[in-house]
Formats: C-alpha cells, structure tokens, sequence
C-alpha cells in the first residue's frame, strides 16, 4: 500500500488488513491436499469386487463404484519389506496406486473417463509435520505418519481437469509474490519452505505412481490387460496407460495441464525413450568409471529386469595391492577408496562374491569360481540427468545428504534469504545462469533438480527387489531416510502401512453413499459445465473457483437426464477426439486407419451435429480431403451438412470451391446448402449415385 | 575457351589432346551401340535415405498387425513398398556398416574409396572429416566450400555422385554426406516455419520440449514436395537420421518403433505428394539405408577406451589425436561446433614427456563404434627420436655414443631407399600442383562476377565456388606437404661422418628440423607393429660387446596385435556380452609377401590379414579374371610373423572353428552340398561367396574386409592412361598418394555389443562391424506403372552397395546391358559399375542374366 512515492496510505489498517489475509492464506496453504478438487465427500454401497492375480510382483484389483464407475487399484508385492520369513504372503501385497474410472455404468469405453490417480502412499502430513515443514532450512525428516484418519486418502490429480493445476500454481505464485513476499523474510522463508515441500512431496508420490504403472505395464506387456481372454476388457488400454503417464509427468511442467490431448501420447513416447536415454547413458558411466578405478560394478534391477540402481563395491583384496593407484573422483563423487584407512579396518556389510574365468558373477558351487570378498562403497540411481547420481554413501552418511541439500540451500539463501531473482537480478540471472550451465555441462550433481524421483524409485527397489541381501537392504534403506530433506515423508515401512489403510478409507469412501459416489455425481454435473457454457462464462466460473480456494465450484443442476447428456458429451468428446487424430496423422487416411471406425465416428458427429464443436467440423473437413473412400467423403458431409454451426456451412462451400473436386461431389454439397437439414439415407440419392459412380472412374 | 588457351600455351600437348579426344569418341560410340540394359520408363527417382536403418527390425514391425485397425503398424511402407512394390530382404552394406564409406558405395556404385567417417593424411594430420555439417555450414556462408568434404575426394579421384547423372537444374538434393552444393534457404525457412505457428502449438511444443532438428527435415520435405510439381525435375532426394540417433541411445522397441513411425508417415506424405504431381505414373520410390544397426532389446552396448588404453604405459604411452573430443557431454569445450583435433595427452610418455602438441604419435578414428582405426607414428621416427634425444643429452661414454649414431645412421639407411622415394615423387607431384595452382587462380580470375538467374538456376554460381574451394584446397595442400618435404629432406641429407665428429654441431640440431612435428611418416610393417618402439626400458640403454647398441634390451617394445586383443574386463555383468572388447584386428599386407609362403599366382596387390589371437589368424587374398571379377579365398593360417628382413612367416592350416568371421562353424552357412572343408578353402567370386556367407553371424564380412582394407584403382587415376601429359600423370599420382595417406596400420573390431565410443556413451547399440545384424540394410523400390517395377516382390537374393546406383541408373534408362553407363554419363565420368544390377526390379528382366 504505497503511492507511488513511497508514502503509506492508512499504514495501520493496511497492515491489519494484511495480516489477516497472511493468517487465513497461511491457515489455507497448510492443507496440502489439492484445494480445487473439492472436498472429497462421503460414499455408499460398494457392489462387486473383481480381483485378478497377473504376476508374482502385481495384481491388480477392480471395485465397483454405485453410480456407475469402478477403481481400479495395481497392488505391489513387497517382498523386500519383510525381513521375517514367516510373513505371510497376503501380508507383503500392498495396494500402490488407485485410479478412478468413470464409466456412466456401461461397458462402452467411449465414455469413459479416467479420474482421481491416488498414490496410496501419499498421505495427508501430520500437524508436526506441517509445522516443522515451514520452518526454512529444516532439510530433515522428522518421523513419520503414525495414525491415518479414516477419510479418504487426498488424491494427486484429476485426469480428466489438468488445466486446474496450472490454474492453481500460477495463482499461488502470484499470492506468493505480491501478498506473503512483502511481509519479510520469515513469513516469505516458512511459506515457501513449506510450499516447496509440499511441492516435493507431491512430486515423489506422483513418480512413484509413474514408476508403478510403468512397471504394471512393463510386466502386463504393455496392453494393461490382466491376462484374460481376448474378449475381456483390459483395465487400462495402452492408450489410456499413455494418458495417464503424460498426465503425470506433466504435472511438472508450468503448462503442462493445458496439452492438448492429442499430443499426449507422443509425449508420453518421448519421455520414455529420454528416461531411457539417461539410464543408459549412466549405465554406461558408471561401469566404464568402475573400470577404470578397479572397482566392481553391480547394477540392481526392478521386476521388469529394467536397471534403475546400482552399487559400487572394491575387492578386498585389491585395497592393500592399489595403495598407490591414482583415483580420478569425478563421476563417482566419493572419496578414494585406496588410501582410506576406514576400509582397511572396515565392520561394516562384507560380501563374498564368485566370479569364473571371464568374470561373471557365477555361483560358489561353479567349477574354477574364484572368491572375491568385497565391500559395498556407495550406490547410485540411474534415473538421472548426465551423471548417476549417488544415494548412499557406505564410508560418509552424510556426502550424499549435502549434495541433496546443495542445491535446496543455494536457492532458499537466494531466493528467501537476499530476495534474489532471477527474473528481477540480472547479475544473479547471469551468474546463475553460468553456473547452472557450468556444473549441468560438467556432470556435477550439485545442482540437479531431479533427485528426487530417484530417491522415491529406490524406495519401490528396495521394495520390490529381492535378489539383495537383507542385511544390505536394511541398511541401504535407513541411509536412504537419513538423506531426505523432506519434513513430510514417511519411511518404507510406515508407507505400507499407510497405504495399506488409505485403500481401506478410500474402500470405505467408496461405499459410503455420501462418499465416492456422491463426489462423482458432483464431478458430472460439473462437467457439464464445458458443454452448456461459452467460453467466457466458463472462464468467470474458473476465476471463480480459483478466488475461492476451491470452495466455489460451478456446477449445472441435478436432473434425470444428466447422465445421458454426459453420454452423448462424452462420447462426442470421444469421437472427435479419434476423428482429429485421424485426420492429423496421414495424407490418406485410408491406407493406414480401419475406414468403418472412421465412418462410424463420422456418423455419430452427424447424429449429434447440433452439439458438435468446431473442432470437429476442422476434423470432419480434413478426413474429405484425405480419403479416396466415397462413403467416406458422403458420410464427412452429411456430418457437416447436419452440424448446426456456421464453420460447418464454411467449411462445406470451401470443399465445394476446390476446383479437382469433382461435379457430383459439388451438386451434392449444393443441396446440402440448400436444404442443411434433409435427414433422407443419401446412398439413395442421384447425387450420391452420380458421385459414387464418377469417383471410382 | 580454357581449351583455346591450352592451344596457345602449350601446343606440344595439342596432338595428346586430339588423340585424347578422338579416344573418348570412338568409346562413346561404342558404348552408344551396346543396347540399353532397361527399356523402363522410369523418368523420375525420389530417394528417401535414411541412415541406419536395419530391415530386420522394420520388416518384423512392418508384418505386426495394429490391433484397432487390422492394418500393418507400418501402414504405409506395407502400402507402398510390400503391396505396390518390390523390397530387398537380403541387401547389405559391403565393407564396413559404417555411414561415410557405406553412403560412397551407394552413390558412386564404385569400390570403396573413403574407408571412415574420419580419415587423417599420415604425412599432414590432415583431417578428412565427413560427418560433421557444421564447419560446411560456415565455410560455405564464408564462400570457401560448396561441397562436402566427402564429395570433395570422390571428386578428386573422378568419381561421380548418382545425383551427378542429373542435371543441376533437374534435381533436388537433400543435406546429406555427400552434398553437393548448399541452400541457406533452407535453413532459413525452416526456422521461420519454426516460429509460426498458432500461439496454442508453440505453447504444446514449448512444454514438451523445443524440437530444434525436425524443422530442417520437415523444410526439406516441404521442398521435395513443391519440386515435384516441376515437370522437370528427374532426381529428388532426401535424407532423415532419426533412426540412426535415437537407436545409438536407447534399446527399446517401443522408442525404435515410435521412429519407424516417422519414416512410415514420411513415405505416406511423399507417396501421396507423388500420386498427385506430374508424371505419377513414370515416378518410382526408393527408400536406402546405409547399414543396419546392432541393437537388442535388454542388452547395453559397451564401451571400451581405447586412447586411455594407447595413453598408458602397456599401450605404449601415446599422446593420442583424435577428431572427436572425448567425453563431449561433460566438457564445457565440446560446444565448440569447429572440433579441431582433439590431443588427449598422457603422463606416461617415455620420452615425448610435455610435447603432445608437436609429437602425437597414435591417431585413433573411433568413429562407428563398432570398429575403430589406428594410426602409430612409424616405430623408425620413434626409435631415432630416441636416439637424437640420447645423443643430445651429455654424459654419455664415447662407446654408447658411437653405438647411437651407428645405429641411427644405420636405421636412417634400412629406410633410405623407401623415403628418398616418397621424397622425390612428392617433390615431383609439388612442381606440378604449383603449376596446376596457377592455372586455377588464372581460371578463378576469369570467372564472371555476377550471374543471371539462369546461370544461377543451371548451377553456375555453384561451379565457380567449386573453382575457388579446389584452388584453396590445393594451396593448403601445397604448403603442408611441403613442409613435410623439407623435413624429411633434412633428415635424409644427414652425413653420418660430420655427425659423429662434431658434437657442437649435434648440440645445435633441432629435432623438429630432422623428425617432422605433427606426422605419422610411413605405415609401419607388420613387423613394426609386433615390436613396436615406444621408449627406453629401465635398464636404459645397452651397448653389446661388439660396441652395437643392443636393440632387445635398450628398447621397450608392444606387440600390438597381441595386446589388443588379449584386453579383458573385469565387470562382466551381462549375460549376453564377453568381457573382451577386440574381436578381431585386420591390416593390408602386400601380396607379394605371402604368395611364395603359399604357392599362390595372379593374387591381387593386396592381401588382407585378420588377427584372431596367435592361433586363429586368417589371410583373404583376392584375384581378379580378364572380366574384371574378383574371387577371393579365405586361408586358414596361424602365428604370422614378420622378421626384421621384412619376411613373412606363418603356418597354413585346416578349417576348424574360432577362426575370425567363424565361417566353419556356422549353422546358417549356405553352401552347395558337399565337403564343407573343400567348399571353404577354394576360390570363388564375391557373388558366391555371398550367397554361402550373407545369413552367417558375420554376414558378408569376408568380402567387407577385402572391401574396406584393400586398395581400390580407380579409371581416373590410372597413370597410364593414354594422353596423359606428365602434369596430368604427376597430379593423379598425387590423388592417389593423397589416399593412400589415409590408410591405417590397424583396423580393430569390437566383440558382439562392445564399441569404441568415447566421444559419449551410445548404450543402445552401434555399428561398423560386419555383424549381419549391422551391415542388413533397406533397399525398397516402387512405383508407378511406367517404370515397371513389380508389385508386391520380395527379392530374396543377396545383393550389396555396389548394386544400388547400376539398379538406379538401369531403371532410369541410364545404364547398358554390360554395366556400363549411357554416353552421356560416359561423359561425366561415370564408368562401368563392378555391382549387379537388382534386375528383379526391372521390367522384361530376368534376374538370372
């Protein structure tokens, strides 16, 4: 509240005024859960449970849903958690991620609509984890979680409104900077300490619901079925799978809830080979940097044989004959094993491994094996840009946990600290910006942001793996903890237990009539929403939503027909959705998409032309133009010609005026100017007849 | 004009001129009487190349079924090439699976000429680098190239491009190795088209990342595709290397099939662009690859270093040149676009301690990391580097200094015959590039300044540029070498009596003046390379009794041969890969050594030796009949060894299994019934013995390692060539010395998923071995009725690089009957092709001819 001299207007009532909106943003920013989705109401009757075991490492479990919709749940062998042998194995099943899946109650995937994505391990923090979250530079765990409350678990994101993360970020952003910055220093360093973790937290849940799927359909071989006949519908196609992985791994991106749908499987591909990429790539790395430094190289594997860690051992053997070895640290980030006197008088984990002739690791009964006894050094994660990044450290705890906190620390003291931006700085812009290309070119791990997916994957291999030593794990495991910087996390263990109740709370939800059910009944009627406004009154209601933390969310009025409107929308939705893809994906669509599905699409356009949008239209005119097919191009016009919308009638005298086109085809879309709603089968018409004939000459 | 000034400057040469002349008519008339091979139709060739592309892989996706639409998950390619036209199940690359000699077969149709992607001139340390677009980029912007440099050599040894065919005014070629000519158009458009697009697309693309290569190909496309509206043009290409990119990375099949994707929707558009321009129907498709690639799902590739191995003490401790920078993602200079050569320079040098700048002595080429190159400084510069150091340094006894220049003197004169040769022809051939020098300044001067737009339209402003780029080349060329002369020349006119009189005066030498910086010399022997010189042992050195120096003991020395291959890994965590990198290491001896060991007449020059391990060796010797036809004959041989008199020795032996390219012991050798044994150990043609070999584990390698380590003459460069004035003849030679500077001592192979890539890593798979699944290429053909291409043919009969450029020409009517092309061809260098024709794919003929 300053002229623009700098003098304070009303200085006391401003700054009551600020407080208390810095009280009640402070008070709302401590919900971490997704403020915009509502809040999850309560649930009623459950009905079947379909449960079908695919593999020793998943399974996966559908429930029903009253009001037609079903959740579909991957559960997680986690063998590596139970250090007992008599565990019984039903215990070691752990649920993982649950998606929500709204079907309108039939078994037509058209209008289908994928939902909530609930990692059940992310839950809501404690009010000490709250607490100790916003306090700046607190870069520790501080326990865990150890009652979960019997409400449904807080879910990561809504498939089916992306676009409400953007909306939300920028709006905090922007509360961020023009309401809580100004108040100083502690108030700016706890929230957006706390806005961070939060932030991370999410994040770690979101990868670790990513690397789940992936692994799901890995195993599944990637067609998301549960190894049923033919005739059964998969849990989730491959398309949807896709989706579902763009989704979440755009949730990282400041845009990326406002994709558009078509480019979603194409990310998704491209994601995954350059995951791919940077695996390999440090693969690679880290074996060659072994060799070279004499070391043994072990690479660690998740249940789809995909390499995502790995560990570093020496020889005993070869410590006493390296002494005066050279040791280049670069790339590995740990202190010369040849002259460190720690190990020669190591208590720590010893391993004996066998190696034959040509030095595979071989079994201790194997002819000629020869025995290595050897000591574990460090291990790294493999999911990293550039360089392996190193999770644990066997010598020094504490050098994987200041490279973790390297990068936090340089921009919270920057950032909340000297109010440094980069935006608002231009030598800070600058040298950050060296900086940041300096150490990113090198391969330095000072200043990567993307530990943490890393971290949240070692956890489901420690899970999920179990060629490695109990004793081993266990350790890898508590220095694994000791390394998070995050007040909010929870470790393995309590995650299982967490989500073992969650899936019961989220079950629970799911029956309660009031529960899941009648939250579905709420999403419905706001989606509607789309379809019964235009463009600015949808943009106010947004505006709405986001004004009021989520709490005001439009939505139409319940009636009997909502669920058919949504049918017809939906499916729309859906075929426009394929028609666009068709259209944009070949010069002629006939040689590479099944003409009957096209047509049928076409059809149902032209059966609903008075709801199509203009998407559609663009779609619809394209496909004329890139078939040879003549029921093809009938059924594009019919659909034009019964879209009631102004494009529509453009587009058809644009087709009309192509000069190639031939005459029958024009005489035809004359008619359909001149009478735009004539619904007669045009197959009989002599237009059609003469158009048929005239384009198979 | 040039020809009326050759009347008046020198009218001695007139009659060679008119003989010369006369020559070419009467060759041409003959050629014209010999029927055309093809009566096709065929008036136009679009060619997509695409690098990399294995047939394997994208035959399986082709035959896989999309389960929503019922159609191939290639629809296109399945459209156009399986049910429209023809393909070619067995086509492989012939030599190495590599990108630059690979693509210089398929465009010239000639025998291989340039043998790696990067090639370095042994007296100069010139780089021949044919793979990098960027130092092109700027040279043509700067007005000092117009060609790539690969395109430069073929042309300097007179081998035309199958674009060359072509008039300029008549094609459109793609940016690509072999590119002829640049248009920064191009590159212009492609960034606008880039940037202007709807806010909401660059929004999506800015999210999901900024695609910054894609734009050229889609702008090349875009070009093609309005070109092909103009009637006319007759040659279009294009050239995408998706594939090639991502499939060196990753090893998955959903990120190969995401790439096949692009090359299917590509074939789809051009396809269609096709149907719909003139001349459709006498239009034909063409889709080549330059090798295959080794990649397999769950299995990572390898990578050994091979410069640390040459940087340390058991590789002989070699300052080592490369012209890739090692480890390029992690070094702030590997942003620099103009790579010059990389030195990687070691502390365990034993005598070249702090002089990696001036004395490199090993040149790796690791490029197509599968197979990497080695150059080794002669061990005779080695050795007397050492001995002029010693002699420099003082407190040495009378004894040991006269055993030094004894024995320096007596090197110097075990070589002298040798150098004093090099020494002379090239001081020959400098005279006659000074003179060929100021003819093409006089030329470039009498260039026109400006040219109409149909002078521009026709080429013409490119043919100037290609004056100035020869004339510059040739200048810089001139001064190097010339360098190198006096050098050498120094050397040679060293007296041992002055020498070993006066020290004073061996104190002021400079061994820079006597041992040239920044050379290699001459290809070391095979002998030099089982002893080769690397420093002074321990013990230092030794004088025998009789007052010689005692070369066994003085000198440290590696076996080369021996030490790469016995290299082992101690991490050998994939089941599927060995833990030995080296699987076999090959090099040229000359045929005049073996034939007396083995009994052999009318051998060739060049015979191929590959290393296996002491035991397991084998020697490829070749033959050639009146016609022309190259037999080949693959001896069993172990313990090949050089004595210091330069003779060879080794044993003969039976066919057994683990020789190299393991022929015996393969199931999928396809030889007439009979004795295995006999079969094996005769002659037959290259055609034969691809028929037995190409389904093998090593494919063609037999004929690929004759093909690449072997010499090649060209027609061009024959020095007796009738007519030729002596300037002519003296600047042939030199083109022909200029390549055979670039051959190496040691080509070495990489074991199954190992390869040689230090630049990075290339964790998904490589290539440049003869591995079938490396060197199994794409060669896929359709079109319109008019050119007579079948529909829906599978050819399953083996054929190589040489045959694409003769099936090229034949189906455009360029070609006669005995290879040879038409006389207007004939004119612009193009000679007979050694390669079969794939005349499946043409109309009335039968393959069997």
């Amino acid at each position: 509240m300053k002229t623009p001299k700098g003098h304070r207007l009303c200085p006391v009532r401003a700054q009551r005024r600020r407080t208390s909106v810095l009280v009640f943003l402070f008070v709302v920013s401590l919900i971490p859960t997704r403020p915009f989705l509502g809040p999850p109401a309560q649930a009623q009757n459950p009905s079947t449970t379909a449960a079908a075991t695919t593999s020793e490492v998943f399974r996966l479990e559908r429930v029903s849903v009253e009001g037609g919709a079903e959740l579909i749940t991957v559960h997680a062998k986690l063998s590596g958690l139970e250090t007992s042998a008599s565990a019984a194995e039903a215990s070691q099943w752990v649920p993982m991620v649950t998606v929500l899946r709204d079907t309108l109650g039939d078994s037509s995937p058209e209008n289908d609509r994928l939902r909530y994505v609930w990692p059940l391990t992310y839950t809501r923090p404690t009010m000490r984890q709250r607490f100790l979250g916003a306090i700046p530079f607190l870069y520790a765990r501080v326990g865990n979680k150890k009652h979960v409350s019997d409400k449904a678990p807080p879910p990561v994101m809504d498939l089916a409104a992306p676009d409400r993360d953007v909306w939300n970020r920028i709006f905090w952003t922007a509360l961020q900077s023009l309401l809580l910055d100004p108040y100083g220093t502690p108030v700016k360093a706890s929230t957006r300490s706390y806005r961070q973790n939060v932030s991370d937290y999410r994040k770690a849940h979101i990868i670790r619901a990513l690397s789940v799927l992936s692994l799901y359909q890995a195993i599944q071989g990637g067609d998301g079925g549960e190894g049923r006949g033919p005739n059964v519908r998969p849990a989730f196609t491959e398309s949807e799978l896709a989706e579902i992985q763009a989704r979440l791994l755009l949730t990282d991106k400041t845009f990326g809830g406002l994709i558009d749908n078509l480019q979603l499987a194409r990310y998704s591909d491209k994601s995954s080979t350059s995951a791919l990429d940077e695996r390999g790539h440090n693969w690679e790395l880290l074996r060659q940097r072994a060799e070279a430094e004499s070391l043994y190289f072990e690479p660690l594997q998740m249940p789809d044989g995909s390499t995502t860690h790995a560990l570093l051992w020496v020889a005993r053997e070869d410590l006493e004959k390296n002494q005066s070895r050279q040791y280049v640290k670069r790339f590995l980030n740990i202190e010369c094993p040849w002259t460190d006197k720690q190990l020669k008088n190591w208590r720590g984990h010893v391993e004996t491994r066998y190696f034959d002739s040509e030095s595979r690791p071989v079994s201790p009964d194997e002819p000629g094996a020869r025995a290595v006894e050897m000591i574990p050094l460090a291990l790294y994660g493999l999911d990293h840009p550039k360089i392996p990044i190193l999770l644990v450290d066997f010598r020094d705890g504490l050098n994987p946990k200041k490279r973790e906190m390297s990068r936090r620390v340089l921009q919270d003291v920057t950032r909340n600290v000297l109010s440094l931006s980069r935006f608002g700085d231009v030598p800070y812009f600058l040298g950050r910006t060296v900086f940041d290309f300096v150490t990113g070119r090198r391969g330095m791990d000072v200043n990567q942001p993307s530990r943490l997916r890393t971290y949240s994957q070692l956890k489901l291999l420690l899970a999920l793996n179990q060629s490695l030593d109990s004793e081993l794990r266990e350790e890898i495991g508590n220095r694994a903890e000791k390394v998070s910087l995050n007040p909010f996390e929870n470790d393995l263990k309590a995650e299982a237990r967490v989500a073992r109740q969650q899936y019961a709370a989220l079950l629970k939800y799911a029956r309660s009539p009031k529960g899941l059910p009648a939250m579905l009944g709420r999403d419905r009627r706001a989606e509607l929403v789309a379809h019964k406004h235009e463009k600015v009154e949808r943009a106010l209601f947004r505006l709405a939503n986001i004004l009021s933390f989520g709490k005001y969310t439009h939505r139409e009025k319940d009636s009997p027909e909502i669920e058919a409107r949504l049918d017809i929308s939906r499916r729309l939705d859906y075929h426009t959705r394929f028609l666009r893809q068709v259209a944009q994906s070949s010069p002629q669509i006939d040689v590479v998409w099944n003409l009957e599905d096209v047509n049928r699409s076409l059809r149902f356009i032209a059966e609903h032309g008075s709801e199509a949008d203009s998407r559609a239209i663009s779609a619809t005119a394209e496909i004329f133009s890139r078939t040879q097919d003549n029921e093809t191009r009938r059924t594009c016009l019919e659909s034009l010609s019964r879209i009631d919308n102004p494009k529509a009638r453009k587009e058809l005298i644009r087709i009309s005026q192509n000069t190639d086109l031939d005459p029958a085809w024009k005489q035809l879309i004359t008619s359909y100017l001149h009478s735009p709603k004539r619904m007669e089968p045009l197959a009989a018409s002599d237009a059609t007849t003469r158009a048929n004939g005239s384009a198979q000459q | 004009m040039i020809f009326r000034a050759r009347l008046h400057t020198r009218p001695s040469s007139i009659r060679a001129n008119a003989h010369l002349v006369f020559l070419r008519l009467i060759t041409a008339v003959f050629i014209s009487l010999i029927p055309s091979l093809c009566s096709a139709e065929t008036k136009r060739v679009v060619i997509i190349r695409v690098d990399g592309l294995p047939y394997g892989l994208l035959d399986s996706f082709a035959k896989e079924r999309d389960q929503h639409t019922g159609k191939s998950r290639l629809p296109w390619i399945d459209h156009v090439f399986y049910q429209r036209g023809a393909r070619l199940s067995n086509f492989y690359t012939r030599g190495m699976s590599l990108s630059a000699p690979s693509w210089s077969l398929l465009d010239t149709g000639q025998h291989l000429q340039i043998k790696g992607n990067v090639e370095f001139d042994r007296y100069t340390l010139h780089t021949y680098d044919y793979l990098n677009f960027i130092p092109f980029y700027l040279k043509s912007a700067a007005g000092q190239r117009i060609d790539m440099p690969g395109t430069e050599v073929l042309d300097s040894l007179g081998l035309p491009l199958l674009f060359d065919a072509f008039a300029h005014e008549d094609r459109y070629i793609g940016f690509q190795l072999y590119q002829r000519g640049m248009r920064f158009a191009t590159l212009k458009d492609a960034m606008q088209t880039r940037f202007m697009k709807r806010p909401r697309e660059l929004l999506d693309e800015w999210t999901m990342g900024l695609d910054m290569r894609t734009p050229f190909f889609d702008q090349m496309e875009r070009e093609l595709k309005t070109k092909l509206n103009d009637p006319n043009s007759r040659y279009l290409d294009i050239y995408v290397t998706g594939f090639d990119h991502v499939a060196h990375h990753v090893n998955d099949r959903r990120s190969h099939f995401s790439e096949m994707q692009i090359i299917d929707a590509l074939v789809g558009r051009i396809w269609t662009a096709i149907q719909k321009a003139p001349q459709a129907q006498e239009t034909a498709l063409i889709v080549i690859s330059d090798h295959g690639f080794n990649t397999s799902e769950g299995v990572y590739s390898q990578g050994y270093n091979l410069v640390k191995l040459l940087g340390s003490p058991a590789g002989g401790g070699h300052h080592v040149i490369t012209k890739r920078r090692l480890m390029l993602d992690y070094s702030l200079k590997g942003i620099n676009f103009l790579v010059p050569l990389i030195t990687t320079t070691t502390d365990d040098s034993f005598y070249l301690t702090g002089q990696s700048t001036n004395y490199p002595t090993a040149l790796l080429d690791f490029d197509g990391n599968e197979r990497a190159s080695i150059h080794l400084r002669d061990s005779d510069l080695n050795l007397l580097h050492i001995l002029l150091q010693q002699l420099q340094r003082n407190k040495k006894s009378p004894a040991v200094r006269s055993a030094l220049v004894n024995e320096f003197f007596k090197t110097i004169d075990n070589r002298r015959a040798e150098w004093q040769n090099s020494l002379d022809e090239l001081n020959q051939e400098l005279v006659a590039l000074r003179v060929q020098i100021d003819k093409q300044r006089q030329l470039w001067e009498a260039e026109p300044k400006k040219f109409s737009p149909e002078e521009i339209r026709l080429g013409r402003d490119d043919q100037k540029k290609r004056v100035y780029a020869q004339l510059e080349r040739w200048m810089s060329q001139e001064k190097s070498y010339t360098e190198y002369t006096h050098t050498l020349g120094n050397l040679l006119a060293l007296l041992k009596e002055s020498f070993a009189a006066d020290k004073l005066k061996l104190d002021k030498l400079k061994i820079e003046d006597l041992i040239a910086k920044q050379t290699m010399g001459e290809r070391n022997s095979v002998y030099d390379l089982q002893n080769y010189i690397v420093g002074l042992t321990p013990g230092g050195l030794q004088v025998k009794p009789d007052g010689s120096l005692d070369m066994v003991n003085s000198f440290r020395r590696v076996d080369y041969l021996a030490l790469l291959h016995s290299i082992a890994m101690r991490n050998n965590v994939q089941p599927k890969v060995t833990n030995k990198p080296i699987d076999m290491i090959a090099t040229r001896l000359s045929s005049a050594l073996v034939a007396p060991v083995l009994g052999e007449n009318g051998l060739t020059a060049d015979v191929v030796w590959v290393y296996g391990g002491r035991d397991k060796q084998a020697l490829i010797l070749a033959r050639e009949n009146e016609r022309g036809t190259l037999s080949l004959r693959y001896q069993p041989i172990r313990n090949l060894r050089q004595d210091a008199g330069g003779r060879v020795h080794f044993e003969a032996v039976n066919w057994e299994p683990g020789f190299p390219l393991h022929i015996f012991e393969d199931s999928e050798l396809d030889i007439p019934s009979g004795d295995r044994h006999a079969w094996l150990s005769q002659w037959h043609t290259d055609v034969e013995w691809l028929r037995a070999l190409h389904k093998t584990k090593y494919s063609n390698g037999l004929i690929g390692l004759y093909e690449e380590i072997a010499r090649h003459p060209t027609e061009s460069l024959a020095l007796d060539a009738p007519g030729l004035s002596n300037r002519e003849r003296l600047m042939r030679r030199f083109a022909r010395r200029q390549r055979e500077l670039i051959e190496t001592d040691l080509l070495l192979i990489a074991n199954d998923h190992w390869n040689f890539d230090v630049r990075g890593f290339n964790p998904g798979g490589n290539h440049g071995s003869f591995f079938r699944i490396s060197t199994r290429s794409t060669f896929m053909l359709a079109g319109g009725d008019g050119t007579g291409i079948p529909h829906a043919r599978l050819i399953e009969e083996p054929y190589d690089s040489l045959s694409f450029a003769p099936t090229v020409l034949a189906l455009t009517g360029n070609l006669r009957d005995d290879n040879s092309p038409v006389s207007t061809l004939w004119n612009k260098g193009f000679r007979r092709f050694p390669g079969r024709v794939v005349r499946e794919v043409l109309r009335n003929q039968n393959p069997k001819r």
